[in-house]
Parts: C-alpha cells; sequence; structure tokens
C-alpha cells in the first residue's frame, strides 16, 4: 500500500531522515514513534508528496510520487486523508462547510446529499451542534475531530494522523485514539499515526516503529515495542 | 563585499521566486480559467466595500485642499477659472490614481496579506493541498483578480469625489456659480488627460496585487512573521507605487504629451 524505500531528507545540511525503509500493508494501523523533533511530520509529509525526498522512492499503491508533478499529487490526494497537528481547519468557514468542502471539491453530490454524508460523518465522530460554529469557537479535542471528519469525508483509503492526541488530556486524548481506531477499522483504511505518546500509541497501533537520529530503531508488534530492553525504548517507556 | 554578493544574489532570489508565484497565477491559471467566480466576487465584495469609505475621505479631502490652496493662490492674480481646471487636471492625472492606490495597498493590501499569512502559519495552505486542491486557485486567484478589478473601479470614484469636493469649496468659499464650476472642469478635463492617470492604476492594481498575495503566500514565522511579512507587503507596495509612478508619468508625457 505504502512502501518507502532508502528515503533520505536533510534540512540545510542537517540529516533528519537517513535511508528509511518502511511498508505498511493495507487496512493496518501504523503509529510512528519518537521524541520531539526527530522527523515524525518529515516522514508523514513524505507519503503524501509534501516534501520530496533528497533520495529514495516513496511509493502509494505502487506509485513511486517522489518525482510527481504538483498536479499529479493534487489528483492522487484526493483518496488521502491528513489531519494536521493543529487541524488546519479554514477558519473563514462554518463547521460544516469545513467538512463539507473536500466533497463539493471532488464529487457532483447535491447540496441534500451533502448534508446527509455530513450528517453520517459527525455521527460517526459523535459531534453534535457544531455544523454553524466556526473553528475559532471549538475546543482543541473539537477541533481535531472536526478535522478528522474532513480527513474521512470522501471515504479514502489512506488516512494520516499528525499527532492527533497532542495538547489534549488524557481523557480526550484516549477517547481520539480509540475514535481513530474504530474509524480506520470500519472504513478499512490504511492509517498512519504519529505521536510521542506511548500509551495511546499501544492503544491505537497494529505496528509501532520508533524513529532516533533519522533511522527506524524499532519495528513491531505493541508487545514486543512494551518487552523490548533495547536502550533507546526503555528511555521512552519511561 | 561578501555582504553585497550576499544580498545580491538573496535580491535575485527573491525575485526570481516572485516571478516564477506571478506565472503560476497568470499563466497556470487565469489563462488556463481556472478561476472561481464566485470566489472573486466574494472578494470583490469585501476588498471594495472595505476600501470604499477610506478612499471617498481621502478623494474628498484632497479636492477640498486643492481648490482651497488654488483659491488662495489665485486671489493674488485673479483668474478664478483656473481653479477648476487645475482641481480636475491634477485629480485626473496624478493624485487621483496614486491616492487611490496608495490608501488601497494600506487597507485592502494588508488585509490580502495578512489573511493569506494568518492561513500559511496555520497549515491552512499546505491543507489544502492535502485535500488535493491548488491553494493558488482557491485562495490566492480569487484576491489577485479582485484587487486588479477593483481598484479601477475606486478610482473612478475617488475621482468623482475629488472633484465634487473643489466645487463644494468653489460654490460655498468662492462663491462661484456651481454649473459654471462644472462647466469649466469638463471642459478643462479631455479623455487623454482622463487616461493619461486612468492607465497607471492598471499598472498600480497589478503590482499590489502580485506583492501582497506573494508576501502571504510565502510567510512564514507564526503571528510575528504574519505581521512582518505584512508591513513588508505594504512598504514594498507603497515603494513601487510611487517608484513606478515616477516612470509611468515620464513615459505617459513623452508618449501624449
Ligand atoms: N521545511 C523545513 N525546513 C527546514 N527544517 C525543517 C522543515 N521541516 C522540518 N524541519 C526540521 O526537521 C526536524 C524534524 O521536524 P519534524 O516536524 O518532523 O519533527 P517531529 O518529530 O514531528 O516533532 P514533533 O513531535 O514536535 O511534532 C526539526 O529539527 C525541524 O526543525
Ligand atoms: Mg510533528
Amino acid at each position: 500500500m505504502i512502501e518507502l524505500t532508502g528515503v533520505s531528507k536533510s534540512f540545510n545540511g542537517q540529516v533528519i531522515l537517513d535511508n528509511v525503509n518502511l511498508k505498511v500493508a493495507a487496512g493496518e494501523i501504523l503509529v510512528i514513534l519518537g521524541e520531539s523533533g526527530t522527523g515524525k511530520s518529515v516522514l508523514l509529509k513524505h507519503m503524501i508528496g509534501l516534501i520530496r525526498p533528497d533520495a529514495g522512492e516513496v511509493k502509494i499503491e505502487g506509485k513511486n510520487i517522489a518525482h510527481h508533478t504538483e498536479r499529479q499529487l493534487l489528483k492522487l490526494r484526493k483518496d488521502i486523508g491528513f489531519v494536521f497537528q493543529e487541524g488546519a481547519l479554514y477558519d473563514f468557514m462554518n463547521c460544516y462547510d469545513n467538512i463539507a468542502f473536500p466533497l463539493r471539491e471532488h464529487t457532483k453530490l447535491k447540496e441534500k446529499e451533502i448534508s446527509d454524508k455530513i450528517g453520517k460523518v459527525l455521527t460517526l465522530l459523535d459531534l453534535k451542534k457544531v455544523e454553524a460554529k466556526m473553528p475559532a469557537e471549538l475546543s482543541g479535542g473539537m477541533k481535531k475531530r472536526v478535522a478528522l471528519a474532513r480527513a474521512i469525508v470522501l471515504d479514502s483509503k489512506i488516512l494520516f494522523c499528525d499527532e492527533p492526541t497532542s495538547g489534549l488530556d488524557p481523557i480526550r486524548s484516549r477517547d481520539i485514539s480509540n475514535l481513530i481506531r474504530d474509524i480506520s477499522r470500519q472504513l478499512h483504511c490504511t492509517t498512519v499515526i504519529t505521536s510521542h505518546n506511548v500509551r495511546n500509541a499501544l492503544r491505537v497501533a497494529d505496528r509501532i516503529i520508533l524513529i532516533a537520529k533519522g533511522r527506524i530503531v524499532f519495528d513491531g508488534k505493541g508487545d514486543e515495542f512494551r518487552g523490548s530492553d533495547k536502550e533507546e525504548i526503555q528511555e521512552f517507556l519511561v | 563585499m561578501k555582504t553585497l554578493i550576499h544580498s545580491l544574489t538573496g535580491f535575485i532570489k527573491g525575485t526570481g521566486d516572485a516571478l516564477w508565484f506571478l506565472g503560476d497565477v497568470v499563466l497556470g491559471n487565469i489563462l488556463c480559467f481556472r478561476v472561481r467566480i464566485g470566489e472573486v466576487l466574494k472578494q470583490i465584495y469585501e476588498q471594495g466595500v472595505q476600501s470604499v469609505v477610506i478612499i471617498s475621505l481621502t478623494a474628498l479631502a484632497s479636492g477640498v485642499v486643492l481648490a482651497l490652496q488654488g483659491y488662495a493662490a489665485i486671489s493674488r492674480f485673479g483668474a478664478k477659472e483656473v481653479v477648476p481646471l487645475m482641481v480636475g487636471l491634477t485629480l485626473v492625472r496624478e493624485l487621483g490614481p496614486v491616492f487611490a492606490a496608495l490608501v488601497f495597498s494600506g487597507k485592502a493590501g494588508a488585509r490580502i496579506t495578512a489573511e493569506l499569512g494568518t492561513m500559511n502559519v496555520n497549515d491552512q495552505i499546505v491543507a489544502t493541498r492535502t485535500m488535493g486542491v491548488d491553494p493558488v486557485e482557491f485562495l490566492v486567484v480569487p484576491r489577485f483578480l479582485a484587487t486588479v478589478l477593483v481598484l479601477p473601479i475606486l478610482t473612478i470614484l475617488a475621482e468623482i469625489i475629488g472633484i465634487a469636493g473643489g466645487y463644494f469649496i468653489g460654490v460655498y468659499e468662492a462663491h462661484v456659480p456651481g454649473q459654471f464650476y462644472l462647466n469649466l472642469t469638463f471642459e478643462a478635463i479631455r479623455w487623454v488627460d482622463f487616461f493619461s492617470g486612468f492607465i497607471k492604476v492598471f499598472f498600480f492594481s497589478f503590482f499590489i496585487a502580485w506583492i501582497c498575495c506573494y508576501q502571504g503566500y510565502t510567510t512564514r514565522g507564526g503571528s510575528l512573521g504574519v505581521g512582518r511579512f505584512t508591513t513588508k507587503a505594504v512598504a514594498y507596495s507603497y515603494i513601487t507605487i510611487i517608484i513606478s509612478n515616477a516612470f509611468l508619468t515620464k513615459f505617459i508625457l513623452t508618449l501624449w504629451g
């Protein structure tokens, strides 16, 4: 589904990713763990073509997107949902229009059908009475859920979430984690999440990778991660 | 020497990037009919309505001041008939276009940069790309086109209101008959006068649109960045308007006299 081979990236001479190899299977939920500033977001942005690798290949469903033009990428991204760390909702539209945006852009649905579709998504995400609100009027957790709604409203087969739980209290982050897991199971999404919260990572992940110094230092199931005695992981578990 | 070369390469690179951006906006979108009419109309409404009051006030005050000074100067020689002509020609050939452009860039231009800049630092522009929509087409082109279209209209409005300001002074201060004042004005202003000023507006509005959209689209560095890029956009617009006006005036005078 998603395959990175030998991906390297530096910014201003500073190596962020160093020959990263990674395969994500269809329907899998992968969590990328790592300390702040290790390049989790950079890795995620490679998978959707927002950043191009200095070297290596990024394949989405068999197509190497590393050298796609922006127009080709735009087409490809219609089938991918991406949730930004801060939500990145349009602040000049209310929540309804925000969620409707991908539908209005990429489908020929009538307003009635759009409204039905949004009703469904909002129920799925347990969002009530937010339609008329502007993003600035929402709490952090609600913003993330609306952003998630916008990302899945086109029934994307791939879902990327950048730090969906950061900045939330433990209860909210647990809810969001469970929600993402439920949704990606229901919609059969291939899901990649970045996080530095181990507990939430273990809660959602089918598989976890840990990044340190630009390399993947662990790749395996949650239990293996907990049981590992590698120094980097022990550091992370404390 | 090193810093000179450094700033020179920086300048060339900056201009290159800005040209590339302009090419994307004009060649990549507008000329390919990737234009969202609804969004353009919304922007025209917002920019136009937002600037109408301040531009009208500026124009009215300029007309009043021109007329006051005109009558004060002319009282030493007689020849009151020259004042409507002076007010009208000054407004139509120079002050109308230049003042409208300056005020507009401080109001609507700053707003464009601040809006796009804020969207940029909040990831809304990148988010647009992740949703498979070109942010230039969706967010930049409507603002660009609206600016190019609105400013000429506002300029005509400014010129009319400026002349009205002069008329007001002529009639109530200098006690010139109103019809006489208007006749003098319209006899004085020929089409060539009007167009020699009006042509400039298209250059100004194009520069404002380009500068302010580009600065907003490349804003970095959080809320501080938004402030920095917005002031930069306004400053660049002012400088560009004033300097290009000098060249345009010279060019137009050579051409038409
Ligand atoms: N566009 C860019 N230009 C230059 N440097 C960048 C850019 N994007 C990221 N970096 C650098 O890459 C490094 C990794 O950034 P990244 O955002 O991927 O970290 P992260 O692991 O997601 O951290 P966090 O958990 O805080 O979100 C940082 O040192 C950052 O400064
Ligand atoms: Mg990050």
